[in-house]
């Protein structure tokens, strides 16, 4: 059996890996003394990928808004028994949930962890659709939506996204609308189970006070037959251009006060891997030195009481889009938005100052090692970054490669007020 | 696995909870301020931590005392105000990265002394809290105030507790009221400061790796001569509803939001509390309970719906959103599932799956910094004894009878619908 080990004596973590016939990666962080015991399996799937070539066919497709999604929520059907109550009779809480990027299926438990493991990987692996527990789910699948549609900050974050991209799928809810997954059948959702699902798609990643020899042993059990694969899935996102869509986007809800996003569209796209990290923590390292509440700005707008101590920012992005967010609530949307054009007005090196760099590397270095207390922090950080080919591990060395330099340039590049967008939602 | 524990007493109602352990990269020191929960001190005491947080008497600015815990390798700060039944706490927490991974021995020392000058030494003016602080965190109050509407589901829970306890302090809004800040000045909000300080029983917990110096050095720097501290009365738990109530609130939503109180009457220091948490779990506890079965998988009625308990006033709520034209049969179902729970038509799986689900997340508790010291003030609140496997081993003993015994105490009392039917 080839393992693969990678240590970080620093912060006193060690990741384990393994792959399977089948192409399945294996990775495992040992957690000594820990009592909760966590598992989760991802498949490289979410709401963006919604045009691709299915598996063994060789026109692309468009699928409804909200199919990933739709498919998290089948998989929990079996033929049998409840998958739920399998789980809990076991004593193990299991659920899912479904990004823009990925579909992941988790359980955490104290006890049986092996047999929940392959309880994990068998109800994923095993899909049973039928047209009447298809259409069964269209009706819980369509409150889960007009949950979302009451809730405001959901709202101004996607109107947001909505006004930054042209035909990115990103602009599109993750759910889907309720009219989009009336359309779905059995016959399209298992062409996207087939096509995302298997092995070589997808990642499992354990974290506890466990055996890994045993793991691998439960998992080859467990596991349904697949030839390894290095085909990739092909998946299609039209053109997107290096322009915004819409200025300004407004929407009137029951809310107290107005909610506002203000977006600024990535244009240095294509980058994965350490550049794509490095990128990431640049982004947000300026945004903190200056929309935090230990910035100059910050304190400024909370003092005239434009903002409250909910105002923030961060930068987030993959491979194909990014973005970087500023988010809070006030009775003057507009003049924070003038606000921060008049900021970034000024140059670089007005705004930003070494000493403050030095003290937010070690604020950051000091949060990270901190995440290291929470096995869903380790599960989902370590399972997003792996798909963008990204070891978290190697998270330290990459944030202290950074330098003052590098925070200069970024800022000049990427905050322009031609790919800037002002979302706000006003109360009615 | 026992926790590693001690209690220091320190003063009149204050106490030191020292909890070691050596399992996280971090270390959690937590202060909190226990009140009675009544209108003439909520808005007050929700306002005394912002203003704290906007100086204390070295670093006069909330810009500097941010730099300072960014300093300490990015501690975290954060301060919450909530009700445990009707007390009302005020909690002020600082959790940091372990030094021994940044060879630093000295932040252990650095961070007690900054959260405690945030509490203990404020900025003040003419014996005052500075005017312009609380004039400006009485605006950012009543807009977090406001915003409760935002969330809707919370919004909706509110309003049926705000409802049904109409006569019970429990229905007082943790955070405060609007029109209870026009008369709040620097003044007499440093008076109330004051009396927290003085008459609060106050409960110290530092949870992480530590060793004597620093156990001294917290005995020493928190030990206090005062007068007793205020009596806060064992909530009153409603057996019997006089009358049911039912509220219907128009408002501009898309979702009908169902929030039904029940009364339990069983008092958490009855033996017979734990049938009755195993009983709601059946009924609305998780995916495997008789309301997600029914109301979402068999009907497809909702996407959420679910029961549970609130400790010190004996409640259960039962929430659910719907569309707004299905609210009678979706109250018709929830009624028949709690009929069938006090039939006793429930499996011997079903009670061995809420045990298991009750003891999973009671030993996850060990996990987390934080649980850890909510676990032990909660014991305090409730003058209980029990470490967590002895909470565990009472839910083990958990008999049928027990589970009906305690849910035919159940009794409707108050169902609120937020209803945005045009």
């Amino acid at each position: 059996m080839i393992l693969n080990t990678i240590v970080n004596d620093r912060i006193n973590e060690k990741i384990l890996s393994h792959e399977l016939d089948s192409g399945l990666k294996i990775f495992f962080m040992p957690k000594p003394g820990f009592v909760k015991k966590y598992a989760v399996f991802t498949t490289n799937y979410g709401s963006i990928d919604n045009e691709f070539i299915p598996i063994g066919e060789d026109k692309p497709l468009e699928v409804p808004e909200g199919i990933a999604h739709f498919l998290e929520h089948k998989l929990f059907e079996e033929e049998e028994a409840n998958i739920f109550d399998k789980f809990s009779k076991l004593g193990a809480y299991v659920n899912a949930s479904t990004s823009f990027n990925q579909t992941s299926y988790l359980f955490y438990t104290t006890e049986y962890f092996y047999e929940c493991l392959e309880l994990l990987v068998r109800f994923v692996q095993s899909p049973f659709l039928t047209d009447e527990n298809v259409e069964k789910e269209k009706g819980i699948i369509a409150q889960e939506i007009k949950m979302y549609e009451d809730n405001p900050k959901w709202r101004v974050f996607f109107n947001c996204l909505k006004a930054m991209y042209v035909n990115h799928p990103i602009k599109i809810d993750i759910a889907g609308t309720v009219d989009s997954i009336n359309t779905i059948t059995k016959e399209l959702l298992y062409k996207a189970y087939n096509t995302f699902y298997h092995p070589s798609n997808m990642v499992l990643f354990i974290v506890g006070d466990l055996s890994f020899e045993k793991i691998i042993e439960t998992v080859k059990k467990a596991e349904k037959k697949y030839e390894k694969t290095d085909l990739t899935v092909e998946r299609i996102f039209k053109n997107e251009p290096k322009k915004i869509n819409q200025k300004i986007i407004e929407e009137k809800m029951f809310v107290s006060t107005p909610l506002f996003y203000i977006g600024f569209k990535d244009y240095n796209l294509g980058i994965e891997g350490k550049e794509g990290v490095k990128k990431d923590i640049i982004t947000n390292m300026i945004l903190d030195l200056l929309f935090t509440p230990s910035s100059e700005f910050f304190n400024e707008l909370y003092n005239e009481g434009l903002i409250d101590s909910n105002f923030g920012a961060y930068y987030t992005g993959k491979k194909t889009y990014g973005h970087s967010l500023i988010i809070g609530q006030s009775d003057e949307p507009e003049k924070i938005y003038e606000k921060v054009i008049e900021l970034f007005g000024k140059s670089p090196e007005e705004n930003l100052k070494v000493e403050d760099f030095e003290r937010l590397k070690k604020k950051n270095l000091g949060n990270f090692l901190m995440g290291f207390n929470s096995v869903e922090f380790i599960a989902n950080n370590f399972v997003d970054l792996y798909f963008d080919k990204f070891n978290l591990l190697d998270y330290l060395d990459v944030l202290e490669s950074i330098n003052f330099e590098d925070l200069i340039q970024r800022y000049k590049e990427h905050f322009t007020t031609d790919n800037m967008v002002l979302s706000i939602v006003r109360p009615t | 696995m026992e926790f590693n524990n001690k209690r220091i007493k320190l003063g009149n109602g204050i106490y030191l909870n020292m909890i070691h352990t050596d399992k996280f990269k971090s270390n959690l020191l937590s202060y909190y301020f226990i009140r009675p929960l009544n209108r003439e001190e909520v808005t007050m005491n929700s306002l005394v931590p912002l203003v704290l947080k906007r100086g204390t008497k070295d670093i006069n600015t909330s810009i500097e005392i941010e730099k300072e815990f960014e300093s300490l390798c990015g501690a975290n700060y954060s301060s919450s105000v909530n009700k445990r039944g009707e007390r009302h706490v005020i909690r002020f927490t600082v959790e940091w990265a372990n030094g021994q991974y940044l060879s630093d021995t000295s932040l252990n020392y650095r961070v007690i002394d900054l959260l405690r000058s945030i509490i203990y030494d404020p900025y003040t003016e003419n014996g005052a809290f500075k005017k312009e602080y609380v004039e400006q965190e009485k605006e950012n109050h009543k807009i977090r105030i406001e915003s409760k509407i935002n969330d809707k589901r919370s919004y909706a829970i509110n309003r049926c507790i705000e409802e049904m306890c109409k006569y019970e302090n429990f229905s007082i809004y943790p955070l405060g009221y609007v029109e209870d800040l026009g008369t709040i000045d620097e003044n007499n909000l440093y008076i109330q400061y004051k009396k927290l300080l003085d008459t609060s029983q106050i409960e110290i917990f530092y949870v992480g790796n530590f060793d004597e110096d620093i156990e001294s050095y917290l005995v020493n720097k928190n030990k206090i001569d005062r007068e007793n501290v205020v009596d806060i009365k064992r909530e009153n738990i409603i057996v019997s509803v006089k009358q049911k109530n039912l509220i219907n609130e128009k408002l501009d939503v898309n979702q009908g939001k169902i929030v039904i109180g029940y009364r339990t009457g069983i008092p958490f220091e009855d033996k017979l509390y734990n049938g009755l948490l195993i009983a709601n779990d059946i009924l609305g506890g998780g995916p495997n309970s008789k309301l997600f079965n029914n109301v979402r998988e068999k009907e497809s009625l909702a996407y959420y719906v679910s029961s549970t308990i609130i400790k010190y006033k004996s409640i259960m709520l039962v929430d659910a959103g719907i569309e707004f034209a299905n609210y009678h049969k979706t109250v018709d179902i929830i009624n028949k599932q709690l009929e069938e729970l006090k039939a006793g038509n429930f499996t011997e799986d079903d009670i061995e799956i809420s045990k298991k689900a009750i003891k999973t997340s009671t030993e996850s508790i060990r996990d987390s910094i934080f649980l850890i010291s909510e676990f032990f003030l909660s014991q305090i609140l409730a003058k209980d004894s029990r470490n967590l496997e002895g909470m565990i081993s009472d839910f083990d003993k958990v008999t049928r009878e027990d589970i009906i015994k305690a849910a035919s105490n159940i009794t409707i009392d108050t169902i609120y619908f937020m209803n945005g039917e045009k």
